[in-house]
């Protein structure tokens, strides 16, 4: 099949998620030295918020959203063996997704929408920062329609054979991401549009934040699903074995997206307009969703230990030892897991209903989001460049060994920045904040040697930002040829066949509506029956 | 690397991931026991909001 224009689409894609990914890179830098008030003539607090609201739309919203829709129309040609659908309608949700970026840049890098990537109204930005945020996301629906368009042609083409799982797990998103956007869109469409643009003169906050707490945590499955996608499709290949389980990689993936839907009032734990009953409900859920994480920590260890094993590793962990640890994919895996199980203990303790209120709105949560966002998710993201460039630009990668390098520094700096980070919030230190001297009293005096810690790992961090992007650039320039398809892992038992509540999404689709009718229906509905008092516009 | 008889190889693919199951065990009971003292050795500690 001749998947040129899939190739150019991907990379396309690709491309932009890391222009974004390298320019927030470095914002990142002077945001941790800015803060840290060592050098003053940095110091602005215009320029911080600037930054971190840029930093944050380019990080969550650019590199995920464009990275997720390249490496979905990959995975759809290549494990479908089908030419991508109406590839006219994709290179529109690729423009219309780019315009909003376009727009969405304007106002954030002059400042004129410094909201955070979260909006937080009663706060205000430029109307082209939702403007050109709508853009992004209704780009991004273009590509949801690809996927399930293809899932359905391939389904009726092949009735009654299992999807390839790598599709399964794409379309999941896709379904996933429908749902998870239709809370921040309702937010942008009726309430941050119309305030900006001045059709009304008051917001609903509260209503905001539980829109929004609609989006917030799916959000975070959205960028995850290709990272354990490729844990479960790509990486037992390339280290030399096996996937333990077709069918737990399905049932996790089918859990993530039902469990990880109703569950956002766990960032709105000190929200007093939500209620405990509803907030207990939501904490309940939230322990649910660990459950996709524990099997797909089982089902991918366990595809690495055979392929340890089968690559000569005895005994009980001497199958470590064995893996391919100079293959960018599986060292991505092995420091993306390591990762996981810091982040995944911080994410348990903002869970816990009680203890949250001792890290709340600290340094805790940034520290937290960042090990697992910029150290799990993003570090694989890395790990499905270096297999993907090459085969999407027709060029070797420029070199197996930078690539190694690039990883371990972007762990190193990312365990050195986010330890002191934690520490930090434990210590007291608030989130969001320009300056950490507070008039240099001896409490904020103590946050400085962690503050200078911090500088040291976000500079690793910025050079390993630097080694991916030349890596990638010198990859593309090359005069070399390299010809190769990207290989998915085989089950060790082949699924041959399948019930269909594990190789369709009718059913959850059904269950998700009832779920979040449960969850989210009367919390929302409380704003329009009962008196609320709406908050002008702070800000611009 | 890979020089296995085709019984040695059956054998793994039909093995238990004893490996596994150690590792997630030791990690399970770290998470555990780490949640039990941050609650009881740190936020119990620091009492009501005052």
């Amino acid at each position: 099949m001749d998947n040129a224009v899939e190739k150019k689409l991907a990379l396309s894609h690709f491309w932009v998620a890391f222009g974004a990914f390298a320019l927030a890179a470095v914002m990142g830098l002077y945001q941790v030295i800015e803060r840290s008030g060592f050098f003053g003539f940095l110091e602005s607090r215009e320029v911080y918020y600037a930054s971190v609201s840029t930093h944050g739309v380019l990080m969550g919203f650019v590199l995920t959203t464009f990275f997720i829709m390249g490496f979905g129309y990959y995975v759809a040609t290549s494990s479908l063996k089908l030419p991508v659908w109406n590839k006219t309608f994709a290179w529109t949700g690729f423009a219309v997704a780019l315009l909003g970026v376009v727009l969405a840049a304007l106002p954030l890098l002059g400042g004129a929408a410094s909201v955070l990537y979260t909006f937080y109204p009663p706060m205000q930005g430029h109307p082209l920062l939702y403007i050109g945020a709508t853009l992004l996301v209704v780009g991004s629906w273009f590509w949801c329609v690809s996927m399930i368009v293809m899932y359905m042609q391939w389904k009726k083409a092949n009735p009654d054979q299992p999807v390839p799982l790598a599709m399964f797990a794409t379309t999941a998103n896709a379904i996933l991401w429908l749902w998870t956007s239709a809370g921040v869109a309702i937010e942008v469409l009726f309430q941050l549009i119309p305030l900006a643009l001045g059709w009304i003169d008051t917001i609903d906050p509260g209503l905001s934040r539980t829109l929004f707490a609609w989006t917030l945590h799916p959000i975070v499955y959205f960028w995850l699903i290709p990272t354990y996608t490729a844990f479960y499709c790509l990486v037992p290949k390339q280290a030399g074995g096996f996937l333990f389980s077709d069918e737990m990689a399905r049932a996790a993936f089918i859990i993530l997206v039902v469990f990880s839907l109703p569950i956002g009032f766990h960032h709105l734990y000190m929200d007093p307009g939500i209620s405990h009953g509803w907030k207990i409900l939501h904490a309940i859920g939230t322990f649910v969703v660990t459950l996709p994480t524990f099997i797909t920590g089982f089902t991918v260890i366990a595809s690495l230990e055979i392929a340890g094993r089968l690559n000569g590793g005895k005994g009980l962990f001497g199958w470590i030892a064995s893996l391919p640890w100079s293959n960018p994919m599986v060292l991505a895996i092995i420091l993306a897991l390591l990762m996981l199980i810091f982040g995944g203990f911080g994410g348990l303790v903002n869970a816990s209903y009680a203890m949250n209120a001792m890290v709340h709105n600290t340094a805790w949560v940034p520290g937290h989001f960042h090990l697992i966002f910029g150290g799990t998710t993003v570090i694989m993201y890395f790990g499905i460049a270096y297999y993907f460039w090459p085969v999407l630009s027709g060029k070797p990668l420029f070199s197996n060994a930078m690539a190694i390098k690039q990883l371990w520094t972007w762990f190193i700096g990312m365990s050195i920045m986010t330890t002191p980070w934690h520490i930090l919030g434990l210590l007291g230190q608030p989130r969001r904040i320009d300056s950490v001297n507070y008039n240099n009293n001896l409490l904020t005096l103590s946050w400085e040697p962690y503050e200078a810690v911090m500088i040291f790992g976000g500079a690793i961090l910025t050079y390993s930002a630097g080694l991916l992007i030349y890596n990638l650039y010198k990859t593309q320039i090359s005069n070399e040829s390299y010809q190769g398809e990207i290989e998915y892992a085989e089950p060790i038992h082949a699924v041959n066949d399948l019930p269909n509540y594990l190789n369709s999404f009718k059913i959850w689709n059904i269950v998700i509506a009832v779920f979040m009718l449960i969850a989210f229906g009367y919390p929302i509905l409380q704003h329009f029956l009962m008196e609320t008092f709406g908050s002008s516009r702070w800000g611009v | 690397m890979n020089q296995l008889s085709e019984e040695e190889r059956k054998k793994i693919l039909e093995s238990s991931p004893v490996g596994t199951w150690t590792l997630l065990l030791m990690v399970g009971g770290g998470m555990v026991i780490a949640w039990l003292l941050m609650y009881y050795g740190m936020f119990l500690p620091r009492g009501h909001i005052s």
